[in-house]
């Protein structure tokens, strides 16, 4: 990982002081609490109001790993139909998933085959992923297990947490966790890979994502 | 402040405002009287979630960058409440002095996360961006170019709706009022609001 030290933006200005660029995205059905979920990991808020997402949105947070700065670029897809060609658009170069269902909601469970799939077909094979099982404040409301969402999260390879936006159980967590498993992922390839350490391997994790070239804000 | 909130409140503003923008449109422009618009009916049209059949979608200054979009009206389904119908607006304002709206940065945000939308969208305009954003949903998302006219002569709003600028977009790639102006010689192509409304939202 110390390879890719030279691929930074420092010296530039506050905010593009930054050691890597992660761009994660959140998938999965309408409604399972994607925005909800950003919003409490970025902004530490919550409101029970629901506004579907139109198309995509993001934010930015900063987070820290070993003395290095992580700039995670989070893109907030909507889960509606409609959307699909808009939010596959940005898979591309997306370094980790979060891929989300409603423990109360079992077609949203079942669905996520389905953006398994999309992840394959529209990311590039090393992207990580995380499944969330959301909403796990409403265990009266539970139709999808814990097993269950363990085991399906098991057939796929991803990781798992049962979280909630609300109450804020494993948000955080589930960041880190991602964070953790790009970065292992980055240093793995460098190991296997001598070419990356001499190139520009921040083009190649993050494709064609390098530090904003300019720091200034222009208006 | 709570973001979803700072967006909701945001949400309220503007469909406040484009409300008031409405009406004045209406009264200004449909002296036929043909819309009878019910105080009710006008909120609802404009409103964030009033019924079980209307909403608006402020977009955030990030999504008023990737998408082109200032709000989204969206006639909703009663069952699914998934929109039927969706016009993305663009407001356009006309100052006295025309200048293009190309790369306009809402002045609450010029952040960071605004930064890396202008980058991640660079290859277009903005005009381009809500005709691709529209298009990528389909013929049931119609583009609205909103003129709210010049400062000084606030009734002076138009515009010019179409599910189809994709079409046009490729031979002439710039939209601008020249190009707006042209689809108001088309007849074809001229709505008063309530022949706007009428013709798209199906009963
Ligand atoms: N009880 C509970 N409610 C939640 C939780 N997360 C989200 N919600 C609620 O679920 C509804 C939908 O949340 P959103 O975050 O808007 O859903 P979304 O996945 O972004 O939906 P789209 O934008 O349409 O794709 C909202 O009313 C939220 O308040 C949670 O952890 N617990
Ligand atoms: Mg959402």
């Amino acid at each position: 990982m110390a390879a890719t030290q030279d691929a930074k933006g420092k010296g530039e200005g506050g905010d593009q002081n930054f050691d890597y660029m992660f761009k994660l995205l959140i998938i999965g059905n309408s409604s399972v609490g994607k925005t909800s979920f950003l919003f409490r990991y970025a902004d530490d808020a919550f409101t029970s109001a629901f506004v579907s997402t139109v198309g995509i949105d993001f934010k930015v947070k900063t987070v820290y790993k070993n003395d290095k700065r992580i700039k995670l670029q989070i893109w907030d897809t909507a889960g509606q139909e409609r959307y699909r060609t808009i939010t596959t658009a940005y898979y591309r170069g997306a370094m980790g998933f979060i891929l989300m269902y409603d423990i109360t909601n079992e077609e949203s469970f079942g669905a996520v085959q389905d953006w398994s799939t999309q992840i394959k077909t529209y990311s590039w094979d090393n992207a990580q992923v995380v499944l969330a099982g959301n909403k796990c404040d409403m265990e009266e409301e539970r139709v999808v297990s814990v097993d269950s969402g363990r085991l399906l999260a098991e057939q796929l390879g991803f990781e798992f947490f049962e979280t909630s936006a609300k109450d804020n159980i494993n948000v955080k967590q589930t960041f880190e966790r991602l964070v953790d498993l790009i970065c292992d992922k980055m240093s793995e390839s460098l190991d296997t890979d001598p070419a990356v350490t001499t190139g520009a391997p921040t083009a190649k994790l993050t494709d064609s994502a390098p530090p904003l070239q300019q720091p200034g804000c222009n208006c | 402040m709570d973001g979803k909130m700072n967006t909701i409140v945001r949400l309220c503003e503007v469909c406040w405002l484009s409300s008031i923008r409405t009406q004045e449109y209406l009264l200004f422009k449909d002296p036929e009287d043909k819309f009878h618009p019910s105080p009710d009916v006008l909120t609802q049209s404009v409103g964030l979630n009033i019924t079980d059949t209307f909403n608006c979608t402020a977009m955030t200054p990030e999504q008023r960058i990737l998408l082109g979009a200032d709000w989204v009206w969206a006639v909703l389904e009663k069952n699914t409440k998934n929109p039927r119908i969706q016009i993305a607006v663009q407001v356009l304002h006309l100052p006295d002095k025309e200048t293009v709206e190309e790369n306009r940065v809402p002045s609450d945000a010029c952040s960071e996360s605004v930064q890396i939308a202008q980058k991640e969208s660079s290859n277009k305009n903005i005009h381009e961006r809500i005709v691709d954003f529209c298009a990528s949903i389909g013929k049931d998302c119609y583009t609205l170019f909103l003129f709210m006219g010049k400062k000084n002569d606030k009734g002076n709003i138009y515009g010019v709706l179409s599910n189809n600028f994709e079409a046009a977009i490729g031979k002439c790639n710039k939209i601008d009022r020249a190009f707006i102006e042209n689809f108001f010689k088309g007849s074809r192509y001229l709505h008063t609001p309530s022949g706007m409304m009428q013709a798209i939202i199906p009963n």
